[in-house]
């Protein structure tokens, strides 16, 4: 290697400090809201003056912090599911296919990636308004379907590209039809690759917040939307709680994911 | 009689280009056929034919006189092993050699006892739990050929199965097929581009060369009758001269040697129209001496480099127009004591032993 720790000299403590301070930019953040949810000010006063746990009583007292987050569960397992099928077709369709168009095709599908989440739900908006899907859980999931399904190409493309094919074809002069060659070989094969596309499908429907205030009704919201509601009619340290268990709830998902990753690599 | 697999009239074009030319060839039951041949020969597009992995452009294959190429893949019944290690990475040993079983919905004791005699078979009983990342190479190669063959497939095609193993392994393996080949009586077609792996394991072979077949025959046949240049450089080793072609007989002709030699009584190949050829000559098939013989056809030569290699001295020699020849002469020869580089000597050959290639273009 050409860059070699031990042949940096006193650059390493220049890359040591570069590399502490990126680190704790990222995440000073997460840990001073994480800090706040346990302390006893009614004002976000940071140090906390002392420590409780009374933000997170109210949080789980309040049925409607409740409902959100399991409007918002629902939306998201639906989402995963959905994405992670319609992601495993394309990605079939996108690795396996040899039809003019397909680069283009590729790039197509992961446009929402670029696009921004803005003029994408207005743009709904004014279609669901049309056809009468605003503020319905099946509008917030084909517009939370449309952001997640990226993940799952990219996630089910990259698997499948280093997936031999000829494992397949070995599948196929066994005996199996083609179908039951993809489910009974392919798809097993990888099984980690459909795992992680479903995790980042979950996560992208789970913290969306722009297309969700747009599709969002009095009575159907996501646990975003009432983040956002709540931080505008009143600053209270429920959000900071709400906020620490979501991120828990995020880093337990990312540790699943590699932990798949890890014993797909080993098996 | 209609023979048991018959391949006819085959071609495969890939847009302009012509992977496979008319390919005829018929293989009797139990045979083992290998495909020889350079890569890019036309070889592995024919087997992946058979296979039914790729659609021929036009020719048909028959198996006991039935057609195959509307049958769909998954119900030729016919078994393969690949160059590229093929087993099920989530399945242990015993469910990827039981899957083709369990895929034609066989009753649970029926696949375990099949399994057991298969593993058995390849000698990896004490592997059946083992996922296929806990094998060596030669291992997954052993479990495929295990898993192709324990549906007793009528025909069981291999496309360079050994190519990714080092050359202990490969000979080891190579054993093992040959006595699996022997035990199951399963016809064997067997894609290689390496000559010794195709004259250890083949009852016949056919040549392939830019998508034709040169010739068919067993390794004996190839090396002692090549039809074309291209077999006799491939099936052992041969040293090319220039030659005119004087006078043809019954497929004997005269030719003459730059030098004024003339020889008569070679095998000739091929159209002898524009009147040159080349001449070829074995190295374990020359003789050398200090004197010039009393008979035969004989070439000055002068001696190059000498090779001891164990139970043979390798021999390169130049004729005196700067051709270079080899020449192996067994170990004891009465000259291999005294042959020192730079010497002059004679080399004489048998014309039956040498066969001469008439050339397309006319000299080469």
């Amino acid at each position: 290697m050409l860059l070699h720790w031990d042949k940096l000299g006193w650059w390493r403590w220049v890359l040591l400090a570069v590399t502490i301070l990126t680190a704790v930019f990222l995440l000073l953040p997460i840990l001073f809201i994480a800090a706040l949810s346990f302390g006893s000010s009614q004002w976000l006063i940071f140090p906390p003056p002392s420590w409780t746990l009374r933000w997170y009583d109210e949080l789980f007292a309040d049925p409607s912090w409740l409902d959100a987050a399991w409007t918002s569960f629902k939306i998201a397992v639906v989402v995963a599911l959905l994405s992670v099928l319609i992601g495993t077709l394309a990605a079939f369709g996108l690795v396996r296919g040899r039809f003019r168009g397909r680069e283009a095709l590729k790039a197509f599908f992961l446009t929402p990636m670029i696009l921004p989440v803005v003029v994408l739900a207005v743009a709904l908006y004014a279609f669901y308004l049309r056809v009468g899907l605003d503020g319905t859980v099946t509008g917030f999931v084909l517009a939370h379907l449309v952001v997640a399904l990226p993940f799952s190409i990219l996630s089910i493309g990259t698997a499948l590209e280093g997936f031999d094919k000829s494992i397949e074809d070995a599948a196929v002069l066994c005996g199996a039809t083609p179908l039951e060659a993809v489910l009974r070989v392919t798809l097993p094969a990888i099984a980690s690759g459909l795992f992680s596309a479903a995790i980042f499908s979950f996560l992208a429907s789970w913290d969306e917040v722009v297309l969700a205030i747009f599709m969002a009704s009095p009575s159907l919201q996501t646990l975003p939307v009432k983040i956002w509601g709540t931080l505008r009619q009143d600053l209270t340290p429920v959000v900071a709680a709400v906020s620490t268990l979501l991120i828990a709830l995020t880093l337990v998902l990312m540790l699943l994911v590699s932990l798949a990753r890890r014993f797909a690599k080993s098996s | 009689m209609t023979p048991f697999l018959e391949i006819a009239g085959l071609s495969r074009h890939f847009g302009s280009f012509v992977a496979v030319r008319d390919v005829n060839l018929e293989i009797r039951k139990g045979e083992f056929m290998t495909f020889l041949g350079p890569s890019g020969s036309g070889k592995s597009t024919t087997l992946y034919a058979l296979a039914g992995l790729d659609t021929p452009t036009s020719g048909n294959i028959r198996i006991e006189g039935k057609s195959i190429l509307d049958v769909p893949p998954h119900r030729r019944n016919i078994g393969m092993v690949f160059q590229r290690y093929t087993l099920f990475p989530h399945l242990t040993v015993a469910e990827n050699v039981g899957f083709p079983l369990s895929v034609r919905r066989r009753p649970a004791a029926e696949i375990a006892a099949k399994v057991g005699r298969m593993l058995e078979l390849v000698r990896l009983q004490d592997f059946a739990q083992r996922k296929p990342g806990q094998l060596s190479g030669g291992q997954q190669q052993r479990v495929a050929l295990a898993r192709a063959l324990v549906y007793e497939p009528p025909v069981l095609l291999m496309d360079e199965p050994l190519a990714a193993l080092d050359k202990k392994l490969r000979e080891e393996i190579q054993c093992e097929i040959r006595r699996i080949h022997r035990e199951t009586g399963v016809t064997i077609l067997y894609v290689t581009h390496d000559q010794e792996e195709a004259l250890r394991l083949s009852d016949r072979i056919a040549v392939f060369s830019k998508g034709v077949i040169d010739q068919i025959g067993t390794g004996a046949e190839l090396y002692e009758n090549p039809a074309t240049r291209f077999v006799a450089e491939f099936i052992g080793d041969s040293d090319f001269l220039p030659c005119d072609v004087l006078a043809v007989r019954d497929g004997l002709a005269s030719i003459g040697l730059s030098g004024g030699l003339a020889v008569d009584g070679v095998p000739l190949h091929g159209n002898p129209a524009a009147g040159k050829a080349e001449l070829m000559l074995r190295p374990e098939r020359i003789s050398l001496s200090r004197a010039m013989p009393a008979s035969g056809p004989a070439l000055p030569a002068v001696i190059g480099d000498l090779t001891f290699l164990g139970s043979h001295l390798q021999v390169a020699a130049a004729t005196l127009d700067g051709r270079a020849l080899s020449v192996r002469l067994p170990f004891g020869h009465e000259v291999v004591g005294s042959l020192a580089r730079g010497d002059e000597v004679w080399l004489s050959f048998r014309p039956a032993d040498a066969c001469a290639f008439c050339s397309a273009q006319g000299g080469s």
